[in-house]
C-alpha cells in the first residue's frame, strides 16, 4: 500500500535550490549514484546523501541497491501531486490551450500552400 | 500569444481568477466544436463522463485523488451561447486539504469573439478563494513552472 505523500511534503523538498539542482541531475540520469552525484557539485558528498534522504522521504526518488552501490533514480508518481495541484491554478491551462491549438490544427487543417509558392 | 494572469476576480474580492487568452488560426464554429464535443474535450483537457453541453447538466472529470477527496471534478453546464460563450461549474476537493486537493468552488467560462485571422478564446476560472489557495499564489514563479514542465514529461512516460 503506498501512503499518499501530502502535496506540502513536495513543495518542501523542491523547495531547496540545492536538492532541487539534484533532482534535475536525476531527472537527467536514468540511475545515478551518490558519488557521481557529488561531482562537479560544488558541495559534499555528506551533504547530497541528506538530500537524497528529503527526496526519498517526499517520495520523489527511489533507490536500488546492488552491491556496496545504491543507485537513485526518479519516482515518476512523486511529482504527481505538484503537478496536478498546479493543475488547478494555472500552467494547467495554458498547457491545456496548447493541446487545443494541436487538436484544432488537427480536425481543421491549414489550406495547403500554393503550388506557385517559390518558398520550398 | 499566452497571457496567463493571476489577478483579483472582479465581482469578488476576497477571490483570485485565471485568465489564458489566445488567438487559434480557426473559425469560431471549430473552436466551439473542440470546446463543446465530449470527445474531442478528451482529447485536450480530459475526458468528461456523461458530457453533454445544455445549461444545467451535470458532468464529471477524475484526476488524482487525495486526502479525503476522491479526485472526481464535478461540473455543471451554466451557460451555453452558441459559438459565443461556454461556462461551467467546477467543484472539488475537501474541506480537509490544503493546497491540492482543497476545496474549490469555481467556474470555468470561456468566451469566443471572432478575430482577424481567426478567433479569439478567453479562458476565465474563477473562484479560487484566499488564503485557502494561497500557497499557490506565492509559488507561481518562472522557476516552479519550469520544473513542472520538466517533469510533466517523466510523468507522461510513466503512463506508457
Amino acid at each position: 500500500m503506498t501512503e499518499t505523500i501530502p502535496f506540502d511534503a513536495v513543495m518542501r523538498a523542491l523547495a531547496d535550490p540545492t536538492r532541487r539542482a539534484v533532482y534535475e541531475r536525476i531527472v537527467r540520469a536514468d540511475e545515478i549514484t551518490v558519488a557521481e552525484l557529488t561531482r562537479h557539485s560544488g558541495v559534499s558528498q555528506g551533504a547530497v546523501s541528506q538530500h537524497l534522504k528529503s527526496l526519498k522521504t517526499a517520495g520523489l526518488v527511489a533507490e536500488r541497491p546492488e552491491g556496496r552501490k545504491v543507485y537513485y533514480r526518479v519516482e515518476p508518481r512523486g511529482l504527481a501531486p505538484l503537478v496536478d495541484w498546479m493543475s488547478l491554478y494555472g500552467v494547467f491551462w495554458r498547457d491545456r490551450f496548447d493541446d487545443l491549438r494541436a487538436l484544432l490544427k488537427d480536425i481543421d487543417p491549414p489550406e495547403p500552400a500554393s503550388p506557385k509558392d517559390p518558398n520550398p | 500569444m499566452t497571457s496567463l494572469a493571476l489577478q483579483p476576480d472582479a465581482q469578488k474580492t476576497d477571490t483570485q481568477e485565471i485568465v489564458v487568452d489566445e488567438v487559434f488560426p480557426h473559425a469560431p464554429a471549430v473552436v466551439w466544436k473542440a470546446l463543446t464535443d465530449g470527445a474531442l474535450i478528451g482529447r485536450w483537457l480530459m475526458p468528461p463522463t456523461d458530457f453533454a453541453a445544455v445549461e444545467g447538466h451535470r458532468f464529471t472529470f477524475k484526476t488524482t485523488p487525495a486526502g479525503e477527496w476522491d479526485g472526481t471534478i464535478q461540473c455543471q453546464v451554466l451557460e451555453v451561447v452558441e459559438a459565443q460563450r461556454f461556462a461551467y461549474a467546477w467543484r472539488g476537493g475537501h474541506e480537509a486539504n490544503v493546497g491540492y486537493g482543497s476545496r474549490l468552488e469555481t467556474v470555468v467560462t470561456w468566451t469566443l469573439s471572432p478575430s482577424e485571422g481567426g478567433t479569439r478564446v478567453r479562458l476565465v476560472h474563477s473562484g479560487f478563494v484566499l488564503p485557502r489557495n494561497d500557497s499557490a499564489y506565492r509559488n507561481m514563479s518562472d522557476g516552479w513552472t519550469k520544473v513542472v514542465q520538466k517533469l510533466d514529461t517523466v510523468l507522461g512516460e510513466d503512463g506508457r
